[in-house]
């Protein structure tokens, strides 16, 4: 009888989860109950005092230097026991599910969006890529791979690191407006499961690797222009 | 006319043919370019290469044409100069980070063409930023210990400001000539205090950065230092040791002084002087020095005698009946000096010599001494010593207690202690037999000192020589007692008879002398 309700109790905790993904309020919930340290010094330290947004943007900044590490050494590491198939037969990055979000491609064209903009298009990547991090590290687990677990523990690593971004992101964007808050949907559609075959595997494990590499960057590279431009009276931050 | 036009027709062909052989072996179509690779500097503009393959003879002309991931035509390089030859040079126009190129390289020539397709996926794999630049390093000679400033600047071209770019640095130093690098990552400073080194040694470093997380790039420049040799530093250092050396040594000294008195004592312990048995050191110190050689020698009128030690066994018989004595013809031959003690008497206690300071002079005077020999033999002052453990024998209890630094035996009795013995008879030597009949006499453990009530029980002596043996426990004695050597010698030949029941655990010889200094044998066991 315990068991039972035990078990109906975990399968409750999973219907809350799964739900929370999408809603707002559950949001809050989860960053209430992540009872993360970055979250809860910002909220407090926000509360008490206004923390500088270039402080903060400092962080975040630093936060997504090292997401985008951790992704470099990851498709580096996935390379070096597994090259790829061959480069015309893997899946184009146009493939990529977060492809359709339009983003500045040079310097030029980067240093013309506002900061709304970059904010929001950060924010944007970040939440698309909240599942296939999930689906990635389900599968690290029995990826057919000599290092699985060096790769298992670093994508576990960048689920954290992109947990607490996104909350300190939300922060951030309440400050800069309304139109920093809005984010695109990029819904991943591949599904839970890699494939069947060890080829399949670790062809689409590479893909999205490479996938999350080119956007992480995206990410580092518009906050790292967000704390420039709001550092203006603190030049040596750049 | 036909022949000649054959003929020409046919010259015609065989030209033909050679020509078109000619042309066939040395020349044809280009091979397809094979090896591409890129290089973006600052993460705004790219260049490609590729490495031509065969040209088949012929001038080859290569075209890049390439396709961007967003757009939908078909574009051809915008420079193919400023790269190099067989490169491809795409300026920050032409340049989209994070897009995919796919690159056509086509070789054309007269004969054909060939193409090869690359992809790149992103340029941001290919990025690869040139080596800081103005690499400067300044030694900073301050106290407490010399550095070394390294500062540099970021590759030009790279656009830190706009934050577009995020360089990291990394460092290496190391000595002229050892071969291991220190490496240093610096973050995103551009410069950097360097403190591991040492004076009077060369030292050079190299710098180099990294792109987000990009490759790195190629060190830099190496630049030279060295740290001056600091004299007055090691000038300083060693007043330093010597001033801070002193101090303990200074207060050792002091040390010393005030306790010289013990030091002294420690390292030159005073000598012991030597210590012989039954010799008054305050004699010798305060004494005339005929004195002194009295109590060494006794009597001038004695000869001198041999060592004691060298006739151990001989003296004593003790026994505490007569017959064996007396019918030992042996002993009644010789004059042997013979004790015999009263059956209770135990004598297998500890007695010692005693030192004669006192009786000095009673004892010089021999030839009056007859009673007072008789008295000192038979009564002895009793000093309070610890009483030892005796021997209960016939139910009588005898105790003798040992004398400190005496030099005769101090017989102490029970006052219910009866059992002397008559001495029966005297020889020359003093041959004591006591009787073991009581004696009604408590003779008490005082001192009697010059005239002594002798019970009748007692016999008297009718001569005392100057030989009167004691048994004593063994202490090293002088010549004294080796008057007689001979039957001394005679009894070290013999073993002693004791058919007593009585236990002497030890025997001993004890001869008081005239001259007041009392001798001790060495002692034998006697059973």
């Amino acid at each position: 009888m315990q068991q039972k309700s035990e078990k109906r109790q975990l399968g409750q905790r999973r219907n809350r989860l799964r739900t929370c993904r999408t809603d707002k309020r559950t949001m809050a919930q989860r960053r209430i109950s992540g009872g993360k340290l970055f979250i809860t010094v910002v909220y407090l330290v926000a509360m008490c005092r206004a923390v500088p947004v270039n402080d903060l943007l400092d962080r975040a900044s630093q936060r997504s230097d090292k997401m985008h590490s951790l992704s470099t050494l990851l498709t580096q590491e996935m390379d070096s026991h597994f090259p790829p198939y061959g480069r015309m037969q893997m899946p184009r990055p146009a493939d990529c599910h977060t492809s359709a979000l339009q983003t500045p491609n040079d310097k030029e064209q980067a240093l013309q969006v506002s900061e709304s903009d970059l904010m929001s298009l950060a924010r944007s990547l970040l939440q698309a890529w909240v599942d296939p991090l999930a689906v990635l590290s389900t599968s690290a687990i029995t990826l057919p791979h000599p290092s699985k677990s060096s790769i298992s523990s670093k994508i576990q690593e960048l689920q954290e690191h992109s947990k607490s971004l996104a909350d300190g992101l939300d922060i951030l964007s309440g400050k800069m407006g309304p139109s920093a808050q809005a984010i695109s949907f990029l819904p991943y559609t591949g599904g839970t499961d890699l494939g069947q075959d060890r080829v399949t595997i670790l062809n689409k494990f590479n893909f999205l690797l490479s996938c999350l590499r080119r956007d992480s960057h995206k990410i580092d590279s518009f906050l790292k222009v967000l704390r420039c431009r709001a550092a203006k009276l603190q030049p040596e931050l750049c | 006319m036909y022949n000649a036009r054959m003929r020409t027709h046919l010259g015609l062909v065989i030209l033909c043919v050679l020509s078109a052989a000619r042309v066939c072996s040395s020349t044809s179509a280009p091979e397809s370019p094979r090896k591409f690779d890129c290089r973006s500097r600052e993460k705004e503009t790219f260049s490609c290469w590729w490495e031509p393959g065969s040209d088949g003879g012929l001038p080859t002309e290569y075209r890049l044409f390439y396709t961007q991931e967003r757009l939908r035509e078909v574009r051809e390089c915008p420079d193919y100069v400023s790269a190099g030859a067989n490169s491809c040079f795409f300026d920050k126009k032409h340049t989209s980070i994070w897009a995919e190129y796919t690159m056509t390289v086509v070789a054309t020539n007269a004969l054909g063409n060939a193409s090869e397709e690359f992809r790149i996926t992103d340029v941001m794999e290919y990025v690869k930023p040139d080596p800081p630049v103005n690499v400067t390093v300044v030694v900073n000679s301050s106290a407490p210990s010399p550095f070394l400033e390294i500062r540099w600047k970021s590759p030009p071209d790279v656009d830190v400001r706009t934050g577009w770019v995020t360089l990291k640095y990394e460092l290496r130093v190391k000595q002229n000539d050892s071969k291991e690098w220190k490496t240093v990552d610096i973050g995103s400073e551009t410069f950097f205090n360097f403190y591991n080194v040492y004076p009077g040694l060369l030292y050079m470093a190299q710098v180099r950065c990294k792109l987000d997380h990009g490759k790195w790039s190629e060190w830099s420049n190496t630049i030279f230092a060295e740290i001056p040799k600091n004299h007055q530093v090691e000038k300083y250092f060693w007043i330093f040791v010597f001033v801070f050396s002193l101090i303990p040594l200074l207060m050792g000294i002091y040390i010393l002084l005030l306790k010289r008195n013990v030091v002294k004592q420690c390292l030159l312990p005073p000598v012991p002087g030597p210590k012989i048995k039954g010799l008054n050191a305050h004699l010798l110190k305060s004494g005339r020095s005929e004195d002194v050689v009295n109590a060494l020698m006794g009597n001038q009128n004695f000869p001198p005698v041999a060592a004691w030690t060298e006739q151990v066994e001989d003296f004593l018989l003790v026994s505490d009946s007569d017959e064996w004595l007396l019918t030992d013809s042996f002993a009644s031959e010789k004059n042997k000096d013979i004790f015999i003690i009263p059956a209770g008497l135990h004598l297998g206690l500890e007695i010692q010599c005693r030192d004669l300071s006192v009786d000095l002079n009673t004892w010089e005077k021999t030839d009056d001494s007859k009673e007072e020999a008789k008295s000192n033999f038979l009564n002895m002052e009793p000093i309070n010593l610890p009483v030892e453990k005796h021997e209960f024998l016939n139910g009588e209890e005898m105790s003798i207690q040992p004398l400190a630094n005496t030099s005769y035996v101090d017989i102490q009795q029970h006052p219910t202690l009866t059992d002397y013995s008559r001495v029966k008879e005297v020889n020359d030597n003093t041959i004591l037999i006591l009787n073991e009949e009581e004696i009604p006499h408590g003779l008490d453990a005082e001192e009697v000192k010059s005239e002594v009530s002798v019970p009748d029980d007692y016999s008297r002596v009718k001569e005392v020589n100057s030989d009167v043996v004691f048994l004593e426990k063994g202490d090293s004695a002088d010549g004294c007692c080796k008057k007689k050597e001979d039957h001394y010698t005679d009894w070290t030949n013999q073993k002693p008879i004791m058919p007593l029941e009585s236990e002497l655990s030890k025997g001993f010889c004890l001869k008081m002398i005239a001259s007041g200094y009392v001798d001790s044998g060495p002692a034998f066991s006697v059973k």
